[in-house]
């Protein structure tokens, strides 16, 4: 059975996603690629049946949502697949605990949990049995845990399925960015596991992330399971919402190319940045330095023309770096150069402000919805900005040119920011830090939520910034890309001093 | 049996349908439905004034009515601008860490707040009247621009809360820092940024309300004043308000006559041929509250405030 839809959803008569054909490859993983927030996770939730429709108007196929639902293949979606949400959180009960949850309805009966388990905490069985005994709750466990009980859920209703004599022709697996909250190591855990279910039955599922390292993973690591794979893309250009098919030598071929092509090495130029190591901050003594061994007494340091990567496990503290680095979080013991000027515990903010911001360093925020004004148009991000030549619609457009590829008219640059996509916000968060002339720009997770054409854009950019001399700070969890573009010497691990 | 050509809609189909539609968004827009509602009235109100009021009497409310809401339009005005002014330079001494000058603004405005508003305004009000009889003032505008003052003098500390505690809840969130790097102006930030582009819907809101409180305040002080609290102030050369005109002996009349048709029930009719002046008034007063009380929760209702 071949999943062909045809999906409109709008709300209030405002159109928010519509797309002619979206189509589900059949006994096979469907790994759907696309910027954050052009609806990928929109139309999967209609697709399973997932939407109120007193909130929003969903037609499927020409007919009226409460006519879907109300079909027995939907009903067989639901009934022999299961939905991995994006944010665990809101698939969990807080008033039941994880190993209780873990049992509900069909998938208590599966008996191999335990293996499952296994595979997903890499054989830490103690740590796996301790959070079964959890509450869930926005702290604990952390997220990439409540995903990987999730997972384990989505897991044993695959075994249950496959128990089956044949497996029944309606069915749905969805992992919408089931890798979101999981480090490299953990999310290949998941894939193998994924591919060995697959292996015994193959089922239908659809995989949606903007994680493109899947495909090095997938080629290096489970190249067989190529073939039961289609690559498929989300794209918005002027005609609307299409997916195409996705070839992964695209990804491939361009990041083997980034690769053996010359590494970003500026000339001993000037130093833009010197940051010595051990900071003490929220009580931590911190250290950065080229081998993670922690010692202080090293220093992080930043030439013109070169881009340094800082590397560190989720939650040690890169995005506080770059606070303390722009003045926007004290520490102490901070023993900073920055162009030429120097900042410790007791330089007063306005020194940053006077000296710092705009001038000589930027920062592009990690979350474009927090970062920007969503009430702002889009022409007012570009307001106030202390540019030597003031920008004007013509030279906003021509900035925007850079990184969209849609008609930018006066109407797009009227739009609230509100309205845009994800992906959108997040190159529009990026043009407003680029605008400015500076000598340094720290990027706090640059690439989150782009397409691949996005991501090479950006990494062009960031190409032309270094060759005019501007010094870059990357931090970054797109490890495979941007390790491809800089070399080893400039990439410093930073971690908890011994 | 030949099926039926698909033929055009109806002219009355589609009219009938535009209808449907423009009522279902009026109704999602209650404050909209609630404005719509207070100017039938008032219009329905004026029209049967017209038609049994007598004409001095008729003039009277009308000069009442436009004296009130002018003054009320004019408390919105002045209250916004004393209340930005005060809560962004309040906000920005403290920033630039001008101790003196921050304590002392924050003192006086503590003062303000510590003194109720019907008396202080009521000491306005003497202050005003003083004026009058030294002949100091004697243009009504001026004079209802100075009511006006005395009104937004002991409300504005509202919007100054209300402005501080946008900035507050802004400045914990990223944009704000992430504008600060660029080297975006803390002025343009809070101004444009947090106060403009984020805040306007609940600075309206609260300006609506106290639209809604200006009105109260003022007739029910008119009231007060007009009855005398001495027999020196004399009310008559104050504007004429809805306040005062309750206070009228015929209006008093009016009102106990409402009184009666509850013993009387088959006085009722009477009311609005021999009673209007007083019934017109209390009325007006009434209705008006209602509404703006209406039209500001359909406001919050709809931006989720």
């Amino acid at each position: 059975m071949q999943y062909d839809y045809k999906i409109h959803i709008s709300k209030n008569q405002r159109p928010i996603v519509a797309i002619d054909q979206f189509t589900i490859a059949p006994k096979k993983i469907t790994f759907l690629f696309g910027e954050s927030g052009i609806g990928k996770s929109l139309i999967s939730k209609a697709i399973y049946g997932l939407i109120d429709p007193n909130l929003l108007d969903v037609s499927i196929n020409d007919e009226t949502y409460p006519k879907y639902l109300a079909q027995k293949p939907t009903h067989s979606l639901q009934k022999n697949g299961f939905f991995v949400f994006q944010e665990p959180s809101s698939h969990l009960n807080p008033l039941a605990r994880l190993k209780t949850q873990l049992n509900e309805g069909s998938i208590a009966i599966v008996d191999s949990e335990q293996e499952i388990l296994q595979k997903l905490w890499d054989d830490n069985d103690a740590a796996a049995q301790k959070i079964l005994e959890v509450y869930p709750k926005p702290y604990r466990p952390s997220g990439g845990e409540k995903q990987r009980i999730l997972l384990a859920m989505a897991f044993k209703k695959i075994s249950l399925l496959q128990k089956k004599k044949s497996l029944p022709d309606e069915h749905l697996f969805v992992f919408d960015e089931p890798s979101g909250s999981l480090d490299d190591h953990l999310r290949n855990l998941f894939l193998q596991l994924l591919f060995e279910k697959f292996a015994q039955t193959r089922f239908n599922a659809l995989f949606i992330t903007h994680d493109y390292s899947i495909i090095s993973e997938i080629y290096q690591q489970h190249r067989e399971m190529a073939k039961h794979c289609a690559f498929k893309e989300l794209t918005l250009a002027d005609e609307g919402l299409r997916m195409r098919d996705f070839a992964p030598g695209e990804y491939l071929d361009w990041l083997k190319a980034e690769k053996s092509g010359a590494f970003i090495r500026g000339k001993r130029a000037k130093i833009v940045l010197s940051l010595k190591s051990g900071y003490e901050v929220f009580g931590k003594k911190m250290a950065i330095s080229h081998t993670g061994n922690g010692k202080s007494g090293d220093e992080l340091r930043i030439h013109a023309g070169k881009m340094v990567y800082v590397k560190a496990a989720s939650g040690v503290g890169k995005t506080t770096l770059a606070k303390i680095i722009m003045g926007l979080q004290r520490c102490q013991h901070l023993r900073m150069t920055l162009c030429g000027q120097e900042f410790n515990d007791a330089t007063p903010t306005l020194q940053w402000r006077r000296k710092v911001w705009g001038k000589t360093a930027g920062m592009v925020f990690q979350h474009a919805d927090e970062a920007l004004n969503l009430q702002a148009t889009v022409r007012e991000v570009f307001g106030g900005l202390p540019v030597a030549r003031k920008l004007d619609d013509p030279a906003i457009t021509k900035h925007l040119l850079t990184l969209f590829d849609i008609a930018i008219d006066d109407a797009f640059l009227s739009k609230k920011v509100a309205l845009l996509s994800g992906g959108q916000k997040q190159r529009l968060n990026l043009l407003r830090t680029l605008a400015l002339d500076t000598d340094l720009l720290i990027l706090d997770e640059p690439l989150n939520g782009l397409d691949l054409e996005s991501i090479q854009k950006v990494i062009g950019l960031l190409k032309k910034k270094l060759r005019n001399g501007a010094a870059i700070l990357m931090i970054s969890h797109n490890e495979e890309i941007i390790d491809s573009i800089v070399p080893p010497e400039n990439v410093y691990i930073l971690r908890m001093s011994r | 049996m030949i099926p039926a050509t698909p033929t055009a809609r109806p002219a009355t189909f589609k009219y009938s349908e535009k209808w449907e539609r423009a009522l279902k968004t009026l109704y999602r827009r209650k404050d909209v439905l609630w404005l719509i509602i207070w100017l039938a009235g008032l219009g329905m109100l004026a029209l049967w004034d017209a038609f049994f009021l007598n004409k001095p009497a008729f003039q009277k409310l009308q000069q009442g009515i436009v004296n009130t809401f002018f003054v009320a339009l004019f408390v919105i005005f002045l209250t916004l601008f004393l209340g930005w002014s005060a809560g962004v330079g309040q906000y920005f001494l403290d920033q630039m860490r001008q101790r003196v000058p921050y304590l002392v603004a924050t003192f006086l405005l503590n003062i303000i707040r510590s003194i109720p508003q019907i008396v202080g305004i009521l000491i306005g009000y003497a202050l005003i009247t003083l004026g009058i009889q030294n002949d100091a003032l004697s243009n009504p505008s001026l004079i209802i621009f100075l009511t006006s003052f005395t009104i937004s003098l002991f409300v504005f500390p509202e919007i100054v809360d209300l402005i501080r505690e946008r900035i507050a809840y802004f400045k914990q969130r990223d944009f704000y820092n992430a504008m600060r790097v660029c080297g975006i102006s803390e002025q343009r930030i809070i101004n444009r940024e947090i106060l403009l582009k984020n805040s306007l819907p609940h600075i309206f809101n609260k300006l609506i309300s106290i639209f809604g409180i200006t009105v109260f305040l003022l007739c029910s002080i008119d009231f007060i004043v007009s009855v005398g609290l001495s027999g020196e102030i004399n009310a008559v050369n104050l504007p004429a308000t809805l306040g005062s005109l309750l206070a009228n002996i015929d209006s008093k009349q009016d009102i106990l006559a409402i009184g009666h048709t509850l013993t009387n029930p088959g006085y009722f009719p009477n009311l609005f041929f021999e009673h209007l002046q007083g019934v017109s008034v209390a009325f007006v007063i009434v209705f008006s509250l209602i509404c703006i009380y209406k039209i500001a929760n359909g406001f919050a209702q709809r931006h989720e405030l």
